[in-house]
């Protein structure tokens, strides 16, 4: 389940971190907030790893909602 | 001795209340893959000397006085061969892998899984993580013994070793992968001195981790549970798709046998049933059964199929690629439409690629208005536009542009010298204005166009929209 969870999580991440970082220079954006400190690859990374918590997230939910609702209701199973 | 114990139990479902049963990624069985020669296997070694030879050799190639292949995150700037692309030319790349996707439809139409039997990283990766295995615990049988072994000093040494020499070459294709970002050298020199950056540290170590967890633990599981490919490369397959097929009316009813004893008064067919193609397959299945989605195209059932078939003074091809319609006695048609359209959408695509990167202007103009206020009047009289403009020489040579700007009459152009020029590689950014006597607008909203041309190469020039804004007219 884990590995069902990170692994569609770590190729969505992989296209985001691409399709994010060729329109958007994480460099430029530091600069507009005012913080400084991190060179690009520092931020490329941060950026992979963040998009990967999101979109791991988002296949975390399609795990838990995949749950039937029937399975909700389901009385607790009797002590033997 | 039963082999198929080792088969993952991966079976076919209906109904979707089964599938909901069925795990994501189930845990591994190891399954020991017996040493296999041939044609095939010769095809297979040459494709991973080639492209791990190219993966670990190219890095390494100057071009110009710097690295032929590297992809300076960094700076934001891919360095290939003479050509350099800029995140304007996101464009090639997106036409590249559309380009790659189609050559995988079409091989896949024409032939199966050839990118999965012979060009896939999984595969070229897993293949050497298990000749080191080889080379160090024996084959197969050694193996097996091996493991059941306890732990004694054999055991240990043998292990030991080649979990060493495994995270070794993991560790050397990890510096690699960061060479393709950073130039290998300076990483080379760095990495003697112990000087390497965090980022770079982590991720040689990320990439090395993964190449040594996926080509010495996971392997097959990887092809069966994580691939996206593999899940839908059967929908690319028909049946004149050739694929590798065991020649069921001729091998069955399958049966053990003495060497020269005639198969026909023993009411047998040629599958001497020695497992041997069971043995040998890195999935673990028995293609006996079948076309199956573990398959993946690599052809060692049919290298060591063949060599039994020669010892027992059978024709060879019991298993072979072979097509669905060849099977069932009908002929094979290659050039079908399916396979005709996959060429030519391969063509067109890529001679427009090569086009257009031919035609490519290494030069490009961004236009960017004062923000402050749309217009002012200037103490002439006339209306006046402030603008910004980033000039970009995507070039790898210096070159002298010079700026016109025409859409309205008469308008004067402020603040521009003459001849600008900027470096190789770099970005110049021109604040200037443009003005305009309000008479000419006759609307508050109007189109101007910028052009940027070489001194040195007219042949570089582009040309921008920009707006100019004034007043609504007289």
């Amino acid at each position: 389940m884990v590995i069902a969870v990170l692994w569609p999580g770590f190729l969505v991440a992989g296209v985001a971190t691409v399709l994010v970082f060729t329109l958007i220079d994480p460099v430029e954006v530091m600069e507009c907030m005012g913080w400084s400190g991190l060179d690009r690859l520092g931020l490329y990374s941060i950026g992979f790893f963040f998009f990967w918590v999101l979109s791991s997230g988002s296949s975390a939910a399609t795990c838990y909602f995949q749950k039937p609702c029937g399975a909700v209701n389901r009385k607790p199973a009797a002590r033997s | 001795m039963s082999t198929k114990d080792s088969r993952p139990h991966i079976k076919a479902v209906d109904d979707p209340s089964d599938a909901a049963a069925q795990v994501f990624y189930q845990k591994r069985e190891k399954i020991y893959v017996r040493e296999v020669h041939g044609l095939f296997a010769l095809l297979r070694v040459a494709a991973v000397v080639v492209l791990l030879g190219l993966y670990y050799g190219l890095p390494w190639l100057q071009w110009d006085g710097r690295q032929a292949l590297l992809f300076d995150l960094p700076a934001r700037k891919f360095y290939i061969f003479d050509l350099v692309l800029w995140p304007q030319d996101f464009f090639y790349l997106a036409v590249l892998l559309i380009i790659a996707a189609l050559s995988l439809f079409f091989f896949t139409a024409l032939a199966g899984r050839l990118w999965c039997g012979y060009a896939c990283p999984q595969t070229v990766w897993t293949e050497i993580f298990m000749w080191i295995e080889r080379k160090i615990e024996g084959d197969r049988p050694k193996q097996m013994k091996l493991d059941k072994l306890p732990w004694n000093r054999e055991k240990v040494l043998k292990k030991g070793g080649k979990h060493l020499a495994w995270l070794a070459l993991a560790g050397w294709t990890g510096f690699t992968f960061v060479g393709y970002f950073t130039p290998i050298i300076e990483l080379g020199d760095r990495l003697l001195a112990f000087e390497l950056g965090p980022w770079e540290t982590f991720w040689i170590i990320f990439y090395g981790f993964a190449t040594y967890g996926n080509a010495g633990w996971m392997r097959e599981q990887v092809c069966l549970y994580m691939c996206p490919y593999a899940r839908f490369q059967s929908a690319m397959f028909d049946d004149n798709t050739l694929i590798i097929s065991y020649d069921e009316n001729r091998g069955e009813p399958r049966g053990s046998r003495k060497k020269g004893a005639d198969p026909d008064t023993l009411g047998l067919g040629d599958c001497i049933d020695c497992t041997m193609c069971v043995q040998v397959c890195p999935t673990g299945i028995d293609i006996r059964d079948g076309l199956q989605y573990e398959c993946i195209g690599c052809a060692a059932c049919i290298d060591v199929c063949d060599d039994v078939m020669d010892r027992m003074g059978y024709p060879k091809g019991l298993i072979r690629y072979t097509t669905e319609k060849a099977l069932q006695g009908e002929s094979t048609r290659v050039l079908r439409p399916r396979v005709l359209i996959y060429a030519a959408l391969l063509l067109v695509v890529s001679a427009g690629l090569v086009y257009s990167i031919s035609q490519r202007t290494p030069l490009e103009l961004d236009i960017i208005r004062d923000r402050t206020g749309l217009y002012r009047e200037t103490s002439q009289g006339l209306v006046e536009n402030v603008y910004t403009l980033k000039i970009v020489n995507m070039d790898e040579e210096a070159h002298v542009y010079r700026l016109s700007v025409e859409g309205l009459e008469g308008l004067e152009v402020n603040n521009v010298e003459t001849d600008i020029r900027v470096p190789g590689g770099e970005v110049y950014t021109l604040p200037m204005s443009l003005a305009v006597d309000p008479v000419v607008l006759d609307q508050a909203s109007n189109t101007v166009y910028f052009t940027l041309q070489a001194v040195d190469d007219p042949s570089i020039v582009v040309v921008q929209k920009g707006r100019f804004v004034g007043p609504v007219g007289p």
